[in-house]
This record gives C-alpha cells, sequence and structure tokens, in this order.
C-alpha cells in the first residue's frame, strides 16, 4: 500500500471511531497539539493512559474482592479513569465510569462489578483501535509520508 | 438581592482580618467567560506566561501541559499539592498563574489556595482551578478561597486561553 492509501486509510479509521463514538473531539484536539517539537505527543499520551488504566482496573477488580468494600477508593479510582479517558477522548470508557460512579454512590456491590466488566470491555475495545491506529502511523512514516492532521 | 454571599474571616484574635463579598453574576463556565469583545483573542498576553500547573492524573498533566505550552506558556507540572507549594516556596521561582487541579488527594486544590493566599495577596499569584465539576457551589467554594478563576476539565485549547485571559485581565494592575 502506498502513502496516499496508508494516510487515506488513518483519515477514515479515525473518521469511523468519532462516528461509532469510541473517540470524541478530545481526541482531535490531541492529533492537533501534535507537531514538530512533539511529533509522539499523541503516542505518549495515550500510552501513559494505557499504564494508567491497567492498574486502575487491576486495583478497581481487588478492592471490589474485599469482604468490606471500601466505597470510597473505588469511587477515587473510577474517578480518576473518568478524568483521563475523558481528556484523551475515549468516549465510550468516559460514560461507563459516570454509570460506575453512581453505584459507588449507592454502595451497589453487583452493579460495580457490572460496570467494572463493561469498562474493561471498552477499554480493550478502544485499545486495539488505538492501537491499529498507532500501526497506521508507523507505515506511514516507515513509507516516507506525513501523519494527516484532522482538517485535511 | 443580587443573591450574594458576604462573610467576615476573622484572625485568631477575633478581629476582623478581611471581609469577603461575592456577588453573583451571570457566568459561563462551559468553557470560559464570553463578555470579552469581539473578535479573535490574541493570545500574546499569555506568551511567555510562567504557569504552575498540579493534577495527580498523568495524563491531564501531559494534555494540560502541551495545551498551555500551545499558548506560548512556560509551564511548570507537578503532581501534589505539596509539590505546588514547595515549588511555589522555592526562592527565586516567581510563577503568575497557578492551575489547580481540585481534586487531589492529601492535599486538594483547595487546600492550596488556601496555603498560598494566607501569605500572598489575592491576586499573585493568580490561581485558577481545574474541575470537571459543573456545581455551583464548587464555584463559590472557589471564590471563598480566594481563587481568580476556572476551567472546566476536559480542557478545550480556546476554553482555556479565554479564561486565562479574563483572569489577567480582571487583575491588571493589582
Amino acid at each position: 500500500m502506498d502513502v496516499n492509501q496508508l494516510q487515506k486509510r488513518f483519515i477514515d479509521y479515525t473518521t469511523t471511531l468519532v462516528q461509532e463514538g469510541f473517540l470524541d473531539d478530545q481526541f482531535n484536539q490531541l492529533q492537533q497539539l501534535q507537531d514538530e517539537s512533539n511529533p509522539d505527543f499523541v503516542f505518549e499520551v495515550v500510552s501513559v493512559f494505557f499504564q494508567d488504566t491497567d492498574r486502575l482496573l487491576n486495583e478497581l477488580g481487588k478492592t471490589l474482592e474485599l469482604q468490606n468494600v471500601d466505597f470510597k477508593k473505588v469511587d477515587a479510582h473510577v474517578h480518576q479513569l473518568k478524568g483521563s479517558s475523558s481528556s484523551i477522548g475515549a468516549q465510550k470508557v468516559r460514560n461507563v465510569c459516570i454509570a460506575f460512579r453512581n453505584c459507588c454512590e449507592e454502595q451497589n456491590i453487583e452493579g460495580s462489578l457490572r460496570c467494572l466488566q463493561q469498562v474493561k470491555h471498552e477499554y480493550s475495545l478502544v485499545k486495539n483501535k488505538l492501537e491499529y491506529l498507532f500501526s497506521l502511523e508507523q507505515q506511514i512514516l516507515a513509507a516516507g509520508g506525513s501523519i494527516p492532521t484532522w482538517n485535511e | 438581592m443580587m443573591q450574594g454571599n458576604i462573610w467576615v474571616s476573622p484572625s485568631s484574635r477575633g478581629l476582623v482580618q478581611s471581609m469577603t463579598l461575592v456577588v453573583k453574576f451571570e457566568l459561563n463556565l462551559s468553557g470560559g467567560v464570553d463578555f470579552i469583545e469581539p473578535g479573535p483573542p490574541s493570545n500574546s498576553q499569555l506568551r511567555g506566561l510562567r504557569v504552575i500547573l498540579a493534577d495527580d492524573d498523568g495524563v491531564n498533566r501531559l494534555v494540560t501541559r502541551k495545551l498551555l505550552e500551545k499558548l506560548g506558556c512556560h509551564v511548570s507540572a507537578v503532581s501534589s499539592g505539596f509539590e505546588c507549594l514547595s515549588a511555589l516556596g522555592t526562592a527565586g521561582s516567581s510563577f503568575q498563574i497557578i492551575l489547580l487541579d481540585i481534586h487531589m488527594p492529601e492535599m486538594d486544590g483547595f487546600e492550596v489556595a488556601m496555603r498560598v493566599r494566607k501569605f500572598q495577596s489575592r491576586s499573585c499569584p493568580l490561581i485558577v482551578a481545574l474541575t470537571a465539576s459543573a456545581d455551583e457551589d464548587v464555584w463559590q467554594k472557589c471564590l471563598q478561597v480566594g481563587m481568580n478563576g476556572l476551567i472546566r476539565k476536559p480542557v478545550l485549547l480556546e476554553g482555556m486561553a479565554a479564561e486565562l485571559q479574563r483572569v489577567l485581565q480582571a487583575n491588571i494592575g493589582m
């Protein structure tokens, strides 16, 4: 596949992700913030997001398994996940976090466990899609092209 | 009449140390205030601005920092209230704006603001809160502890620029 085809695929894929609600305008903003002085900005931020989320989901699993669930702690973790997913535009993940926080407020263990499953699911989906997007980026760069910006 | 609030902060000896008047105006908190003069806002005011950013979340720190740098600000980013106070206390550091995430563990943004305002005037450095909350009460509390502005999360470039400019304009010459 030549550079132009790769670039088109990149644009189309990003558009689809936004249309399907996986990503929102915040992700668009991240792409716009990427420039020559910081060509890996989006990858950098999303990598931190993956690391932090893996850790948070792990913590959430452990916290919800305990005899006496500390909902304040659960809520704090979900609040953080909501914030970071919101910052990178991972819309579906963020939306599950909102429901998750409601379960915490109600001290609803079953609801919380369901939300945890849901958030893990949405996270895994968006993670796969973002990883594919980055692989397209790598292919474009390897073929000597530049990453298209959103408004092109 | 104007749905405001007035309160008095007493000193340790019970004497009046300061009085604060809060009056309710229409404030668009969704991304900044709109009653600035029409036309594209000039970001020249923000270039070279020395900002310290405190947010405990790594992703948010990276994104907010990049937004500020895009506006031309010089940014120091820390991950806690303690680090923020410590950086402010360092001799020779002179930040013009403190950008504070309200919800930080151990020491939240309100606490940091209170401690900063204890020793310094209400306008130097300027303090702007970062919060995802849309609560009216949050804004009231921000004013109470001596903050000058508020930016809603998730942060967008235009909203940040607008609020920083508003806060700078409102405090010129103080």
